[in-house]
Parts: structure tokens; C-alpha cells; sequence
């Protein structure tokens, strides 16, 4: 008896060690999560997108059967943190890939990602993260294994001043257009200042002087009347949605109204409830469908997905959960094709990465815009497709106004 | 037998002034001291990088909330721009790296010679109002500097932030974390030791009476404008070469880091380590670097799906302020403190009274 109880813990054991030399075989992978802290607004329905899609994949038979082994670390957008985090994964998880969040972590970590060859997602859009080679004079230093999913700040900045321009035409207006930048004088609102502003001039835009408002939420009237009185007719807002839900409000109170166009973490289902018949007409980024399109195929997908953390189904994610969900398929993809060419290691990935060609995650057909990667441009698209958002009591609408196909310019690149 | 008598002892006594206001109290405090720094410059061969980078960090943080103790601890001053000071060195760091390609081995001390320059221009208010006006005093100066950060593009790179290149002397490259952490504990030491220094002498002295009577101390003929802008400037010193080590480290400097947030954050490590404790420091910058860390692995302990992480991320948020409202109310001197109390009580044990 006591012989067979030995055998059977031995069997036990001998079966667990299997197991763990089975668990050798997953694919590791970071996750920094900013659930916490200053962007957690957006970085939170982003990082439930990327977890829950990290969870999809496993749950259908991960990369050819091999299930990814990932770790979700919050971090508070506090880039010591994430780099203790980095370090931390280096020396035990060593991921093959990661996905990532904000400027915060993503800058700390170009090099040290460079350096130890692991492809980093990130959902800090910054132009110079474009340019793997640093051959772009704008470049300061290249960011080879950094990939992101949509069009650059800058080139959604172009692609809203693009669809401004048209739409001056098209209403028949009289005279030179004003452009105004309007944001913190903070890195993230001022990232595509410059570019927007080069661009704006080039399509016969008066370029107004930039008007400076808090990225914390408060009253911003006195803003909204210098706004008033430049006379602009489109005004671009670079801070993300809280303050510009204020500012809006604020504007709607002293009657500045000239069309808004807001940067893609400036405005999303959340501000538009929240902002009122104040946020209507807003033209913004829309890199996703929305929740309650049913049409394209892919939502089948992300409705499943999302259900790996809300099995009833029913609560509603906003565009930032669809573009976390992009982010992460488009890293299964490139871990599928590293995988059919021989193991999965950053560089495969990264290799992987650069041969997509207007590639859409399979399941997400409609979802994620189709992107190409290349060895010397990782401006992933410029594709910038342009909604207005309407409260309508509740029911809010975001109405598709234009695609606008950014150009790829060369001296664009890293810009 | 006589011999034998005279090693027992059963105190420590002084009879001297010098022995009075030795760095360690006991020959014990001493070994253990030189012991420590032993054994953290062997440390790098078997500790892992993420225990490197912890150290790492608890070194530059631990440089800079000293500086801050000794304007707030000391002298009894406030101080709420320390985070600015911090940044300022970090890119004062890069930028003379960046612009004159000295080597980093210079430009570190450099940085932290223009921060106490800087520290002793915005110190000036210092010399004249108190309190309540000088905390706002030196918020202003928190705000002045996060705007110029992200204004400067020349110094600071704007918005895109700045490049800092790995620590080299002569092409000689500290590019791991094994060298760095050398670099790191060399200033540790330095500064400390210079800290403990500077509180026996006759400057310290100075600021420890401006702090516990500034009337007395005047009328006992301390300059009192002189002491409160030296220490600003000393604690400026001490943020400038933390922040330069912080951006040497970390290879890149935004300007979003150096918010108001991580000048309380400071503020809360000195509260925890004590206020006035060069050792304290240490302790608090410990506890608050590796808090969050223990939460972390806490965290993974209890494991579970992605809604549990997110849940108990915001209760490893909350564990930071709970720790500081803990201290404030059960020991506001702080760990030194309870630090002391342990040792008093087994140096007494089993027969404290």
C-alpha cells in the first residue's frame, strides 16, 4: 500500500516536472499596464484590451499551440518604475516581446529594448518612434524594435488639418482658413506641434499662435475667449479627453466655436457623454469601429474577447480597448510568422513585423486598418480616418466624415 | 584579570569632545558601517539586475531626499520644489554631456554644482519669509522649473525630452548595471558621509539652531539669511547629483518626471525615515522605493485574472499615502527612530526597565 502511495507521488512528480518542461516551451511576454496614475483615463480600457486579447490567444491554442506566458505589470506611468519592471522581466520572464503604454515607459525603454533586441508596442504614437535606421535628420536617436499600431501624432494631427482644409472648401468659405494648436505645454500635446503647424502653412492655413490650457480639468474660459478673439476656424486640442471635456464646456459658455479637431487619447465615447451637447461637432481620430457597430466582420472577434473579462458581454469598450486589441493581434501575427520560419525570438518578430504589407490581423477584418512595416519605416499607416461625434441626447453618434491618406513623405519619417 | 576587566565594558564612555562627535557611536556602528559598503561592492556578482536596479534606485533617490532633510530635517525650512531641483540636475547632466561631450564622470558633479547654483538663487526667498510662505515660495519654484523644462528646448529638448548618455570616463563605458551600481554606491558613500559631516561641524550646527530656535539662534550671532540659502543650496547639491546619477541611469530625460508628485513623494520618504536622520534617509527612501515592489509581488502571489490586478493595483496606490498616515500618527520620528528603540532595546535586553 505505502509502496503504491510512493509510485503514485512519484508518477505525480515526475508529472509536474513534464509539465514544467512543457511550460518551457510558452512564449513570454510583458505587459505595462497603466491602470493607475495620471492616463489611467485611457490606459486603463487600453491595457484591459491588451490583457484580454493576451488571454483570447491562449484560450485559442496560443502561437501553433504554443500558449503565451505573459505578465501584466501596472506601473503608474512612472518610468523608473518601468524600467525596475524591464529589469526585472530581463532576468527572469526575458520576454520576447512587450506590449507597452505611454510616452513614460516607451522613451525610458527605446534603448534598453534596442539594446536587448525585444520588439516594443507601444501606445505612445510619437513620430520619431518611426524611424528604425535614425536616419531622419528630426531623429535624434533611431528606435529599431519599437512599433506602434496607427497613424503618428503627427500624422493624425496632418491628417485632421487635411480634412479641415477639404472641409473649408467644400462649405465654399471665403478668405484664408486660421489654424490654432491649442494644449498643455506638456511633451504629449506639444509632440506634433511643429509638424501640424509645417503642414497647416503648406495647405494655405494662417498659423495662429498656440494657446496653452492646463491638462488637469478646470475652468479654462479665459482660454476659450483668447480663442474667441484670434478668430481661428480650426482649433486643434493636444491634451488628452478630461481637460478637453472642460475646455469645451468652457467655450461653449463664452461662444467660442470653431471647429474642434481632437487628437486620438483627446476624445472618446467617455468625453462625449460626459462634455454634452458641448463636444458636438467634434472631429477626431477614430482608428476603430465602435462598440456598437455590428458590421465588420472582426467585432465577432472582439466581442469575444472581450468577454474574457466580462463573460456577460455587456459592458461597453471604448476605441482605446479596440486599439489595445490591435496592438496585441498584430504582435500574434508577426509571433506566427516567426514561428512558421523557425523560433520565436524579438528579432524574429521584429523581422516579422517588417514584412507586413497592408496586413489586418486575421478575425479582425474590419477592425484594425490595414498597416505595412518595413525595415526603414515603421510608420505602421497614415490612415487617418476622421469622425464627428454627436451627443444626441445619450445616444451618442460618431459619423464617418473622410478617410484621409495621410502622404508618406521621406522627410516625413521620424517627424 | 586586569586586563580582562578592562575590555567588559558596560557603556560607552566619552571623555572628549572628538569622541563626542565621532560619524559612528560605537565601534560596533562603525563595523557595521564598513561592513555594509563591503558587502553591496561585492553585491553585484550574485545579485540579480532587478535587485541591482532597486539598489540603483533607492542610491540616487536616497541622494536627493537627503538633501531634502537637510533643508526640511536640519534646518527646518520647506521645501516643495525638490522634484525640479532633481530634474534640473538630470538634464543640466545630459545637456553638458550632450553639448560639450564631456565625459559623464565630470559632468555629474558639474550638474550638481549648477543645481546649487540655481538652488541658491531660488533659495533667497528663503532668507526672508517662513513657513507657510515659504512652502508656497518654493512651489512656485517647482512650477517656474517643470515650465522651463518643457520650454528650454535648447537645454532640455522640449517635449521630446533629452538623451543622456551612459556614465564613460575616457571611453571607458559603465554600461550595465553591475558598473553602475558602483558608480551609484561610490556617491552614496560620498554624500552620506559628507551629510553626516556637515551636521559636526560648525555650518550644521547652524542650521540645526535656525531650525530649533531661529530667534535664539540670531541672537546668538547666526547669520540666519546666510544659513537658510546655504542649506537650500546644499540640499540643491544633493538633488542635482541624484537627478544627474537618475538620468545616466535611465539613458533618457522627460520632462514629465519631475512633477509635484515626486517632490511629495521626497517629502514622504524623509517623513517615514525621519526627519533630521542622515540614516533615516536611507531607511525611508528603502521603504519607499521598495513598497510598491512588495505590493507587486504581493499582487502575484494572489495571482489571478486581469480584473483582480487591476483591482489591487489601485490598493497598492492607496498602501503609499496609508504608509505616510501610519508613520505621521504611530511614529512621527520616523524608522531611524524605531531604528534606535530596537537597538536600545536589546542593548538592555532582558532587563529594560
Amino acid at each position: 500500500m505505502r509502496k503504491s502511495i510512493m509510485l503514485g507521488s512519484l508518477l505525480v512528480a515526475s508529472l509536474a516536472f513534464a509539465g514544467s518542461l512543457f511550460a518551457a516551451d510558452k512564449i513570454p511576454v510583458g505587459h505595462l499596464a497603466c491602470y493607475t496614475g495620471p492616463t489611467s483615463d485611457v490606459g486603463g480600457p487600453f491595457g484591459n484590451g491588451v490583457a484580454d486579447a493576451l488571454g483570447y490567444i491562449n484560450k485559442t491554442g496560443g502561437i501553433n499551440g504554443k500558449l503565451l506566458d505573459y505578465d501584466t505589470v501596472d506601473y503608474s506611468y512612472n518610468a523608473p518604475r518601468a524600467v525596475a519592471t524591464y529589469k526585472k522581466w530581463m532576468s527572469g520572464l526575458k520576454p520576447v516581446a512587450i506590449q507597452g503604454w505611454g510616452t513614460a515607459d516607451t522613451e525610458a525603454l527605446v534603448k534598453f529594448v534596442a539594446k536587448d533586441k525585444v520588439p516594443y508596442f507601444s501606445a505612445s504614437y510619437s513620430g520619431h518612434l518611426t524611424d528604425p535606421t535614425g536616419k531622419s535628420p528630426r531623429t535624434k536617436a533611431p528606435a529599431p524594435y519599437n512599433f506602434f499600431y496607427g497613424p503618428s501624432y503627427s500624422d493624425t494631427c496632418r491628417g485632421l488639418v487635411q480634412w479641415a482644409a477639404n472641409d473649408w472648401k467644400a462649405k465654399g468659405s471665403k478668405g484664408q482658413p486660421k489654424f490654432i494648436h491649442m494644449g498643455a505645454n506638456h511633451p504629449y500635446p506639444n509632440a506634433p506641434k511643429a509638424a501640424c503647424a509645417a503642414y497647416a502653412e503648406e495647405l494655405g492655413f494662417k498659423v495662429l499662435n498656440p494657446i496653452v490650457y492646463s491638462l488637469k480639468p478646470g475652468d479654462a474660459k479665459a482660454q476659450c475667449l483668447t480663442l474667441k478673439d484670434s478668430g481661428a476656424n480650426y482649433a486643434y486640442l493636444g491634451n488628452t479627453a478630461g481637460s478637453n471635456i472642460s475646455l469645451l464646456n468652457s467655450c461653449r459658455t463664452v461662444g467660442a466655436n470653431p471647429q474642434f479637431l481632437a487628437n486620438v487619447w483627446g476624445w472618446d465615447e467617455n468625453s462625449i457623454q460626459a462634455a454634452k451637447e458641448a463636444g458636438d461637432g467634434v472631429a477626431v481620430f477614430v482608428g476603430a469601429p465602435s462598440w456598437k457597430d455590428t458590421e465588420p466582420a472582426g467585432m465577432k472577434t472582439v466581442r469575444e474577447i472581450s468577454k474574457m473579462s466580462d463573460s456577460t458581454g455587456k459592458t461597453y469598450r471604448n476605441l482605446h480597448y479596440m486599439r489595445g486589441v490591435c496592438s496585441t493581434f498584430y504582435m500574434k501575427e508577426a509571433m506566427l510568422i516567426a514561428d512558421k520560419k523557425g523560433a520565436i525570438t524579438g528579432e524574429a518578430i521584429k523581422a516579422a513585423m517588417e514584412t507586413m504589407v497592408n496586413k489586418v490581423p486575421t478575425g479582425l477584418e474590419g477592425v484594425c486598418t490595414p498597416s505595412t512595416w518595413t525595415n526603414e519605416d515603421h510608420r505602421g499607416t497614415t490612415s487617418v480616418g476622421v469622425y464627428t461625434s454627436l451627443y444626441n441626447g445619450g445616444d451618442f453618434q460618431l459619423t464617418k466624415q473622410a478617410t484621409i491618406e495621410v502622404p508618406r513623405r521621406p522627410e516625413w519619417l521620424g517627424w | 584579570m586586569a586586563s580582562a576587566h578592562s575590555r567588559m565594558n558596560c557603556g560607552e564612555f566619552r571623555t572628549t569632545y572628538q569622541q563626542d562627535t565621532t560619524i559612528f557611536p560605537t565601534p560596533l556602528a562603525r563595523r557595521t558601517a564598513l561592513f555594509s559598503v563591503l558587502f553591496l561592492m561585492v553585491a553585484p556578482y550574485f545579485l540579480g539586475p532587478y535587485y541591482l536596479n532597486l539598489g540603483i534606485q533607492i542610491g540616487y533617490y536616497g541622494i536627493a531626499a537627503l538633501g531634502l532633510n537637510i533643508v526640511v530635517g536640519f534646518t527646518g525650512q520647506i521645501s516643495l520644489g525638490h522634484a525640479a531641483f532633481f530634474g534640473f540636475g538630470a538634464f543640466a547632466s545630459a545637456w553638458l554631456n550632450n553639448t560639450t561631450g564631456l565625459p559623464v564622470f565630470f559632468c555629474i558633479p558639474l550638474a550638481g554644482a549648477m543645481t546649487m547654483a540655481l538652488g541658491l538663487i531660488v533659495g533667497i526667498p528663503a532668507g526672508r519669509i517662513k513657513g507657510l510662505y515659504l512652502a508656497i515660495a518654493t512651489l512656485a519654484s517647482q512650477y517656474i522649473l517643470e515650465d522651463f523644462f518643457s520650454r528650454a528646448e535648447w537645454f532640455t529638448g522640449g517635449s521630446y525630452g533629452a538623451m543622456a548618455n551612459p556614465f564613460s570616463i575616457f571611453g571607458f563605458e559603465f554600461n550595465n548595471d553591475q558598473l553602475y551600481f558602483y558608480v551609484v554606491l561610490f556617491y552614496v558613500v560620498v554624500m552620506f558621509l559628507f551629510g553626516t559631516n556637515l551636521m559636526r561641524s560648525r555650518d550644521g550646527r547652524a542650521f540645526v539652531a535656525v531650525r530649533d530656535h531661529y530667534l535664539s539662534a540670531e541672537i546668538m550671532g547666526i547669520n540666519l539669511t546666510k544659513y537658510r540659502i546655504l542649506s537650500f543650496g546644499i540640499s540643491s547639491l544633493y538633488a542635482g547629483i541624484g537627478g544627474a546619477l537618475f538620468a545616466h541611469y535611465l539613458g533618457f530625460v522627460s520632462a514629465e518626471g519631475f512633477t509635484i508628485g515626486l517632490s511629495i513623494q521626497f517629502l514622504g520618504m524623509i517623513i517615514i525615515g525621519g526627519l533630521g536622520s542622515v540614516m533615516g534617509t536611507m531607511f525611508g527612501t528603502a521603504f519607499m522605493v521598495l513598497l510598491p515592489e512588495v505590493m507587486e509581488a504581493g499582487i502575484g502571489l494572489v495571482g489571478g485574472g486581469s480584473g483582480l490586478i487591476q483591482a489591487l493595483a489601485y490598493i497598492r496606490e492607496m498602501a503609499i499615502g496609508m504608509a505616510i498616515i501610519l508613520f505621521l500618527i504611530f511614529e512621527p520620528d520616523g524608522l531611524a527612530h524605531r531604528w534606535r528603540m530596537i537597538k536600545a532595546y536589546w542593548k538592555l535586553y532582558p532587563f529594560s526597565y
